[in-house]
This record gives C-alpha cells, structure tokens and sequence, in this order.
C-alpha cells in the first residue's frame, strides 16, 4: 500500500501526534517510519488524492504540530512511496544531508509576507508624478484620441507601476534581512506586489515582528500586509 | 508558542482558509522534495494559480492600466469644462463602488473559492467560476465591496 509522506524530523522528537489524522477521507492514522537518526511521519495514501482543502489543512496541520515540538523538515505537498520500506531507503539515502538540515531549522520559524497596494492610490500618485502620462491621460479623456494613445499611456504607466513596486519591495526585504537568517522570494500573485519568506530564528522573532510592524505602519493606508508565520519552514529545506 | 489543533491549526494566528490560500503556494511549491517519491496530480490547482499571476507587459494590461487612470477623479487636476468631462466624471462616481482596477480580479475570484464550503466538488466548483472570471478579463468591473485596506493575518496580543 502506497504511503504519503508528511515530514521528516530527528528520532527524538516527542511525535506528539495522537489527536491528529492525516490526510483522506476518512482521515488516514498518522504513523512514523524510523530509520538511524531519523522519523518520517507517514499515513496509509488515500486512493486518488488530490489537493483539496480539507487535505491541504491536514498536511500543513501536521507541519505545525510538529514544529511545536523540535526542528521538522516539512514535504511538499502531495509525496507518495510505495511503501514503509521505500521510506526507510529515502530516509538511510540522505541521512546525513537531513539531519544537518535539521539541526540549522532548530528554533527558527518561517514567516512569509505579502504585501499589495491599493491601485487607484498608486495610479494617482503616478499621475501626479509624470506630466507626460498626465497629457497621455487627459487626451484618452478628452475623446480625442485614438487607441493608440491609451496604449501608450497603459504602457508608460505599466513602466511605472513596475518600477515602482520593485523598489519599494527590495525595501521592505532590507528592513527586514538583518532579523532573519535567510530569505526566499517568489514570484507575487494577484495584487501582490511582494512574496517574501524570511527564516527566523526565536531570538529575532521579537525584533522582525516589531520592524514588520513598523514598516506597515510607515508605508501607510495604502499598503495591505499580509504576515503569515510562524510556519513550518517550507522555503527552507 | 501555542498551536490550535484544528481550523487554521496555527497556519497564522487568527488563522482560518484566508490564510491557508496565502500559504498555498508554499505548501504546494515549497518544502522538500524526494526524488523517489511519485507525486499527486495537481492539474486543477496548478492552471488557477499560473491564471493568477498578472502579466504586466502585455497590451491588454496597458489598456486595462490606460482605463483605470482614465476613470480616477484627479482631485486638483483639470476643472471639468468640457461636457465629456462631466460626463466621465459622472459615470465614473456611479460606478466607484464597482471598479475594482486592473490588478484586481482573478485571484479574487480564487480566494472567494477558497473562502467557500468545504464540499467534494470544491476543484470543479473553481475551475468553473474561474472560466466564469476569465471571459470578462478584459473590461472586469467587480460588484464587492473594497475590503478594508489593511487587514493583519495575525493578532498582536
């Protein structure tokens, strides 16, 4: 029978797992298989699994279940073995790679940030900013001008909108890097104008939240920020 | 730290699904990978969040851009002494509540999904409202509300 695969964390964790199921419906027992060092947390795979919601939680609730208690390096959602023994080959294969990874996660916690700005504030701003985007706008609004012009006008401000938002979150990842070990950006979606995850150890979580903080605030009504943590530490194994 | 064992399950503090789609991308595209291993077909889920992702250099984002800049009211910008003006002017405040610009939109339509029920045909419910969403993509004007500016994921104690 097919196992999925959670996580992988060192022998000595508490495991403390009793009260919670994995993924599938019904649920799946949560189990670990050892091997040396190391325990992955496994469950029997559900026949024709798929991302679902209730599945997704089930998989990150594990993660955060067992970074309460010690160092987890969390999979990738969606990892399936053939069996108990295909887990205990992956797990001797990279043994010693694990459990150095494992050992530099301990006492540190992944936040991930993402940040947007209200659009109309933006353009406005830009607007004011470029006389010539402004003459592009009042023509387009005139009546007068041809598609060509909006074009024009969309792309010079496209430009902006870019430049713009680069810079200012190559900002916020530098107010933020000296409170973190490391740091992984993605690529932003929808609004979004930064995806940020930064790895931070216990110590420095009081001073990345307390400068997070402070940055919303500085940035202003028109910024939203949108902090997620502590999380298992997805970006960094 | 404290982790609640269910609902968002400490995803975020004051965690719930809102959240749970801020950390999707890391549950599906981070955390490590075993080469060994076979991976779960996430078809459904993977084309919605590519549709997500806005493509800043293409035309339609300069007309949907050059729109949205056309239907701000430039306060200290030109007095209206044109009847194209005025009327701009008018349009544009009736439809304030609904003009939700051109970043908005698809991952909204996303996130709503995601906000949604719980039900076995939740993949097939988004794929559908997604096809839904991406007809009008070139001249969308959303119905919602905006929503508060600023909302923190988590709750400072």
């Amino acid at each position: 029978m097919a196992v999925y695969v959670y996580s992988i964390v060192g022998k000595e964790h508490p495991l403390r797992l009793d009260d919670f199921a994995g993924v599938g419906d019904p649920p799946s027992p949560l189990r670990t298989v050892t091997s040396g060092s190391l325990a992955a947390v496994v469950s029997d795979a559900p026949e024709g699994l798929r991302p679902k919601r209730r599945d997704l939680t089930a998989h990150q609730e594990v993660q955060t279940r067992l970074m309460a208690d010690g160092a987890v390096l969390p999979l990738r959602f969606g990892l399936t073995a053939p069996d108990d023994d295909a887990v205990r080959e992956a797990l001797d294969e990279r043994a010693t790679e694990y459990a150095d990874r494992l050992g530099a996660l301990e006492g540190c916690a992944e936040y991930n940030l993402k940040v947007k700005q209200d659009e109309e504030a933006l353009l406005r701003q830009i607007l004011e900013d470029s006389p010539e985007a402004r003459e592009l706008n009042d023509a387009v609004r005139g009546g007068t001008a041809g598609p060509d012009v909006s074009l024009a006008l969309g792309e010079l401000v496209a430009g902006e909108v870019d430049a713009r938002h680069a810079s200012l979150a190559a900002g916020v990842v530098e107010a933020l890097r000296p409170f973190s070990r490391d740091q992984q950006t993605s690529q932003p979606s929808g609004e979004d104008f930064l995806s940020v995850s930064f790895l931070v150890a216990e110590e420095q979580e009081e001073l990345f939240l307390a400068t997070e903080m402070s940055v919303a605030n500085q940035m202003g009504e028109d910024f939203e920020f949108r902090l997620n943590g502590p999380l298992p530490p997805y970006s960094f194994v | 730290m404290t982790v609640v064992p269910q609902g968002g399950g400490g995803v975020a503090r004051g965690g719930g699904s809102s959240s749970l789609y801020d950390v999707l991308e890391l549950i599906l595209d981070r955390g490590l990978v075993i080469d060994v291993f076979v991976r779960v077909s996430l078809v459904g889920i993977e084309i919605l969040r590519i549709d997500a992702r806005i493509v800043v250099a293409s035309v339609d984002t300069y007309l949907r851009f050059a729109e949205a800049c056309n239907r701000l009211d430039l306060e200290g910008g030109k007095q209206p002494s044109q009847l194209t003006d005025l009327v701009g002017d008018t349009v544009e405040k009736g439809a304030h509540g609904k003009s939700k610009g051109a970043l908005s939109g698809a991952v909204e339509a996303v996130t709503d999904s995601m906000k949604g029920g719980g039900d076995e045909d939740e993949e097939e419910e988004r794929e559908e409202e997604e096809q839904e969403e991406r007809e009008p993509a070139a001249r969308r004007r959303r119905t919602t509300s905006r929503r508060p500016r600023r909302s923190r994921e988590r709750e400072e104690e």
